[in-house]
C-alpha cells in the first residue's frame, strides 16, 4: 500500500487520529452492554453452517452448553466485526487461512497449546500446515478445507475437456462461462492456467499477461454473481463451466440433482482452508478450547465433513476412518477413501496451492483489473 | 400580560416538544456514524486492517479511476431510468385508483401494494430469477409457442425488473395519495369549461398533484441508486453499479475507506437530487398566493 | 356513457396487470416453495412440503422471526412518532437552520446500507449499545424515520392551514388542536407510515447484520441462507411471512372498514 502525506499536516493528522481512535476504539471496560457472558454459551464467529445443530448438537449435549454463532459471508465482514465488537463478544473464531496472521498481528487470537488438540491424528501435511503457525507458535487449527478448480456441467462437457483451464476460452462455451464475484479465486485459477506456480507470486510482466487473459474472457461470460446466482446459473444451464469454484458447491448441486461436478485441472487448483482459533478476549477460554477439541476430534470432523450447509474435506485422519465407517457414500463423494485415490494424493502431487492474496502487486491492482473486467 | 407570558411559554414548550425528538435521536445515533464515515475516508488499510491515518489517497484513487467515473454515470442513468419507468408505469394505476376505482377496489389494491414489502426483497429478487432465466418460466412459455429464449438476466432489463420490484408499489401509493387529494372542484371546473379528458389530466390534475408525483419519483431514484440487490442478484454484477463497486472495494483487502469515499459521493449525489427535486416540487407553488 | 365505462374498465385492467407484476415474484416463490427440487428449475420437481418442514425445524429461523417482529414493531412505532413530530415542525414553523434540520432527517437513507452498517456498528459499539436487539431498533429508527416523515409531511401539505388556526381562535390549546385536528387529518398517513417503516425494518439486512450481534433478524438469516447454502427454505420462509402479514393487513383493513364509514372521496369524474 502506498503512503504519502506522512509527516505532513501533523497537527490535523494527530487530532484526526485521536478522533478516529476515539470513534473506532472498542470502548474497553466502558461498555454498558455486556456481551452475553453466560457460562453456558459458546459464542462462535464463523462462515455459515458451522454452528448449526447438525454439527454442534453432540457437543452441546455432552457439555450442557449452547453454541451461538454469528455467521459472516466474507472475511472482510469478519475483520470489521471483530475490530468493532466489545471485548468478550466471541469465544471462538473460524477464519480463512489468509486471515490468521492478520488476526494474530491484531492480537485478536490466542496462542494455543498443540498438546491440547489431536494434531497427531491429522494427516502429516496438516500437522505442519503453515498458516496454523506464527513464528513457530500454534494460533489456529484447520477444521475443514477444499480445492477450487473448475466446476462443469457433465451433460455439456466431458471430463477431458475440463482437464485444462484452456476450456474457458474455448468457442464451445462462448457465453456459458460463469464466475463468482470475487477477484481472488478466479484470477488465481487463470494464473494457474498460465502456468504460474504459485499463482499469487508473479512478476509484473506475468501479471500483465494474466490481465489480458482475463479481459479476453469477456465475450465468453454469461454472468458474474453472488452465490445464489452462481447456483441458479449452473442449475439453469446459463453457465456450463466456472473457474474458482470447488467441490463444496458441486456436491450441493449434485445432491440437488443438478449434473455438476468439480475437477482440479492438470494445471492445478487452489485450496481454501477454514481454521479455528481462540478469541484473545474471550472470558471462557476453557470452553473455547473444549469446543475446538470437539470440532477437530474424529466425531466432530465427520459432522464437519458432511454438514448441511456444505460438505468439505477434513484434516483429521481418524476422522477419515470414522467417516468411511459411518458414511461410506460421503467418503466416496468427498474422495476420502483410504484404499483408493483420494484428496491427499492430489495434495501430494503438488498441484494444489493454498489460496493467498497477490504477493508482488498490491491487492488493489488485481481488484481494479477485476472491476474493469466487469465493466467490459 | 402575565397570561400572554404563560401562553407564550406554553406555546414554545409545544414547539420544542415537537421539534426536538428528531434532531436529538439523529444526533445521538446517527451524526457520529456519518462523521465516522467522513473520517474513515482518510484512513488507510494495512494488511486487511483499517488503520487511522490522514491521507487523501482514497479520494485521489477513486476519483482518478476511469471505472469509477463510468460506473458513476451508469448508476445515475440506471436510477434515472428506473424512476422514470416507475413513474410512467405507476401513473395510470394511481389515476385509475383515485378516479375510476370503487372504494372497495381501492382498499384492496392499496393493501395489496403494501403487502409485497412484507416479503423479503431478497427473496423476491431471487424468485425473479426463476421466472427470467433462459430455461425459466417465461422462456419456457415462450418456447411452447416457438419463441425465444429471450435473454432476460444479467442485463439492463433484469436490473430494471429488480428496481421496479422494489419501487413500483411505493411509487403507485405515493402518486395515488397525491392524486386522491386533488381538489375535485378544480376538476369539475375544468370539465365545465369543456376542457377535454386528456387536457384535464395534464393541465389540472398533474399540476395540482405535482409535489407528490415528484416526491414519488425522488423516492424511486434514491432507492434504486443505493440498491445492491437488483444489480447484484439480477444483473449479476456485470456491468457494476456503485454499490457493487463498494462491495468490490471491501472484498479486496478490506478497503472500507475507499468504500466510504464511494458512499459519501453517493450521499452527496442523492442530497443534490433531493434538493433539486424539492425545489422543483415546491418552488412554483410558493410563488402562487 | 359507454366510452366512460370502457375507459374505466381499461384502467382497472391496467391496475390488475400492475398488481400481477408486483405479485409475480411472490407467487413464484410460493409455487417453488413446494418444489421438491433443491435448486429451482423448470420442470417442477414435484410437490413437497419438506422445505416447510425444514424451516419449521430450524430454531434459528424461529428465533430470527421473533426478533424481526420485535424490531419491526418497535422501530416502526418510534420512527412514525418521531417522524410525525418532525413533519409537523417542518409544516408549521420556519426557522433558522431549517435546511440542516431537514438534512439531518433525510441523509440516512441516502447512505448505502452496506457501509452505514459498519459506521453504525462503530458508533453503537462505542456507546455500548451494539450487539443487542435494541441496537437494531435504534438503527432502523434512524434509517426509516425519514420515510414516515415524508409521508406525513405530504399529507400535511394537503391540509387547509385555516383549520388549525380556527381551532385556536375558538380557544383550543395547541395541544388540543394537534390532537383534534392535525392527528385525525394525518391518520391515514400515520397508518401508511407505520406500515412503510415496518416494511423497511422487515427487509433491512445489511445494518442489522452488523449491529445485531447474535440476535439476528429474519432478513439476515435469509441473506445467509442465500449466500452459502442457497436453500429453498428461503421460499418457504418468504411464503409463510407473506401469508401471515397478508392476513394481518387484511384484518387491519377490515377493522378499519368497520370503524370508518365510506368517505365521500373517489367520486367519478
Amino acid at each position: 500500500m502506498i503512503h504519502t502525506y506522512k509527516g505532513r499536516g501533523l497537527v490535523t493528522r494527530r487530532s484526526l487520529l485521536k478522533a478516529g481512535v476515539a470513534l473506532a476504539g472498542t470502548a474497553s471496560g466502558f461498555s454498558l452492554a455486556r456481551a452475553q457472558s453466560d457460562d453456558k454459551v459458546v459464542s462462535l464467529l464463523s462462515w455459515p453452517g458451522h454452528g448449526a445443530q447438525d454439527v454442534v448438537g453432540d457437543f452441546e449435549k455432552a457439555n450442557g452448553v449452547k453454541v451461538q454463532a454469528k455467521e459472516y459471508t466474507s472475511g472482510e465482514e469478519m475483520m470489521a466485526l471483530l475490530q468493532s465488537s466489545p471485548p468478550g463478544t466471541f469465544d471462538v473464531i473460524l477464519s480463512d487461512a489468509e486471515y490468521t496472521s492478520q488476526l494474530q498481528q491484531a492480537s485478536l487470537i490466542d496462542e494455543m497449546n498443540p498438546a491440547d488438540y489431536p494434531l497427531d491424528e491429522f494427516w502429516p501435511e496438516f500437522q505442519k500446515f503453515p498458516a496454523q503457525f506464527v513464528d513457530g507458535k500454534l494460533y489456529a487449527i484447520v477444521v475443514d478445507y477444499g480445492f477450487l478448480g473448475l466446476v462443469y456441467n457433465t451433460k455439456r462437457l466431458t471430463r477431458e475437456e475440463v482437464d485444462s483451464y484452456a476450456i474457458l476460452s474455448n468457442e464451445k462455451v462462448k457465453g456459458k462461462v460463469g464466475m463468482y464475484d470475487w477477484y481472488l479465486p478466479n484470477m488465481m485459477c487463470l494464473s494457474l492456467g498460465e502456468g504460474n506456480r504459485p499463482p499469487h507470486d508473479i512478476d509484473n510482466a506475468k501479471y500483465d499477461t494474466l490481465k489480458q487473459k482475463l479481459f479476453g474472457l469477456a465475450p465468453q461470460m454469461s454472468g458474474i454473481g453472488v452465490w445464489s446466482s452462481v447456483f441458479s446459473q449452473l442449475t439453469n444451464e446459463e453457465s456450463w463451466v466456472m473457474p474458482g469454484v470447488g467441490a463444496w458447491a458441486a456436491l450441493l448441486l449434485e445432491k440437488g440433482g443438478v449434473p455438476i461436478k468439480a475437477v482440479v485441472p492438470k494445471e492445478g487448483g487452489l485450496q481454501w482452508t477454514e481454521m479455528l482459533s481462540v478469541s484473545a478476549n474471550s472470558g471462557k477460554k476453557d470452553l473455547a478450547k473444549k469446543f475446538i477439541q470437539y470440532m477437530t476430534s474424529a466425531e466432530g470432523q465427520v459432522k464437519e465433513a458432511t454438514k448441511a450447509a456444505y460438505w468439505a474435506s477434513i484434516p483429521n485422519k481418524a476422522g477419515w476412518k470414522l467417516l468411511n465407517e459411518k458414511n461410506p457414500e460421503a467418503a466416496e463423494k468427498l474422495e476420502h477413501k483410504l484404499d483408493a485415490r483420494n484428496v491427499m494424493d492430489e495434495l501430494k502431487e503438488g498441484k494444489i496451492f493454498v489460496r493467498d492474496v497477490p504477493k508482488q502487486q498490491p491487492i488493489e491492482t488485481w481488484n481494479e483489473a477485476w472491476t474493469e473486467f466487469k465493466n467490459m | 400580560m402575565n397570561q400572554t407570558d404563560r401562553a407564550n411559554r406554553r406555546s414554545s414548550l409545544f414547539a420544542w416538544a415537537l421539534a426536538l425528538p428528531m434532531p436529538i435521536w439523529q444526533t445521538l445515533f446517527f451524526v457520529a456514524a456519518l462523521l465516522f464515515l467522513v473520517v474513515m475516508s482518510f484512513w488507510s488499510v494495512q494488511n486487511f486492517r483499517v488503520t487511522p491515518d490522514f491521507t487523501f489517497d482514497n479520494w485521489i484513487k477513486i476519483y482518478s479511476a476511469g471505472y469509477f467515473r463510468v460506473t458513476y454515470v451508469r448508476t445515475v442513468l440506471y436510477a434515472l431510468l428506473a424512476a422514470t419507468l416507475a413513474s410512467l408505469i405507476a401513473f395510470p394505476c394511481a389515476y385509475g385508483l383515485a378516479f375510476k376505482a370503487s372504494p372497495l377496489m381501492r382498499r384492496i389494491v392499496v393493501a395489496s401494494l403494501i403487502m409485497p414489502y412484507f416479503t423479503s426483497y431478497l427473496v423476491r429478487a431471487n424468485s425473479w430469477k426463476i421466472l427470467l432465466t433462459d430455461q425459466g418460466v417465461i422462456n419456457s412459455v415462450l418456447g411452447t409457442v416457438g419463441l425465444g429464449p429471450l435473454p432476460m438476466t444479467s442485463n439492463l432489463f433484469a436490473v430494471m425488473i429488480g428496481y421496479l420490484t422494489l419501487i413500483l408499489p411505493i411509487v403507485i401509493l405515493l402518486q395515488y395519495f397525491s392524486l386522491a387529494n386533488v381538489d375535485r372542484r378544480l376538476i369539475e371546473a375544468a370539465h365545465n369549461l369543456r376542457c377535454g379528458r386528456v387536457r384535464t389530466v395534464f393541465q389540472v390534475i398533474i399540476p395540482s398533484a405535482r409535489t407528490g408525483l415528484i416526491l414519488a419519483a425522488t423516492f424511486a431514484f434514491i432507492l434504486s441508486f443505493g440498491d445492491f440487490v437488483s444489480p447484484s442478484f439480477l444483473g449479476n454484477n456485470k456491468p457494476p453499479t456503485l454499490t457493487v463497486l463498494m462491495v468490490d472495494a471491501v472484498k479486496s483487502g478490506s478497503q472500507w475507506p475507499r468504500a466510504a469515499v464511494v458512499a459519501l459521493t453517493m450521499v452527496a449525489t442523492l442530497l443534490l437530487v433531493a434538493f433539486l427535486a424539492m425545489n422543483f416540487a415546491y418552488g412554483e407553488k410558493r410563488k402562487r398566493p | 356513457m359507454k366510452a366512460d365505462r370502457i375507459i374505466s374498465l381499461a384502467f382497472k385492467a391496467y391496475i390488475w396487470l400492475a398488481l400481477l407484476f408486483v405479485f409475480a415474484p411472490i407467487l413464484t416463490s410460493f409455487v417453488f416453495s413446494f418444489d421438491a427440487n433443491k435448486f429451482a428449475a423448470i420442470p417442477w420437481g414435484g410437490f413437497s412440503t419438506k422445505w416447510y418442514a425444514e424451516a419449521f425445524a430450524d430454531p434459528e429461523i424461529a428465533k430470527s422471526l421473533r426478533n424481526t417482529v420485535i424490531v419491526a414493531l418497535s422501530s416502526s412505532i418510534l420512527a412514525t412518532l418521531i417522524g410525525f413530530t418532525a413533519a409537523y415542525t417542518d409544516y408549521r414553523y420556519d426557522f433558522f437552520g431549517k435546511r440542516v434540520y431537514l438534512a439531518l432527517a433525510f441523509i440516512p437513507p441516502t447512505i448505502p446500507v452496506i457501509i452505514l452498517g459498519v459506521a453504525m456498528l462503530v458508533l453503537l459499539g462505542r456507546i455500548g449499545l451494539s450487539g443487542q436487539l435494541h441496537s437494531v431498533i435504534i438503527a432502523h429508527v434512524v434509517y426509516s424515520l425519514p420515510f414516515a416523515m415524508a409521508l406525513i409531511r405530504l399529507r400535511l401539505s394537503q391540509m387547509n392551514k385555516d383549520l388549525e388556526a380556527a381551532a385556536w381562535n375558538l380557544g383550543a390549546s395547541q395541544w388540543r388542536a394537534l390532537k383534534e385536528i392535525i392527528i385525525p387529518f394525518c391518520l391515514p398517513a400515520i397508518f401508511s407510515a407505520l406500515f412503510l417503516t415496518k416494511a423497511v425494518s422487515f427487509d433491512e439486512y445489511a445494518i442489522a447484520w452488523f449491529v445485531s450481534g447474535f440476535n439476528e433478524t429474519l432478513p439476515v438469516r435469509i441473506l445467509i441462507l442465500l449466500q452459502r447454502e442457497v436453500s429453498p427454505k428461503v421460499n418457504a420462509i418468504g411464503s409463510l411471512v407473506f401469508i401471515v402479514s397478508m392476513t394481518l393487513v387484511m384484518l387491519a383493513q377490515i377493522v378499519f372498514l368497520m370503524r370508518e364509514p365510506g368517505s365521500g372521496k373517489g367520486k367519478r369524474i
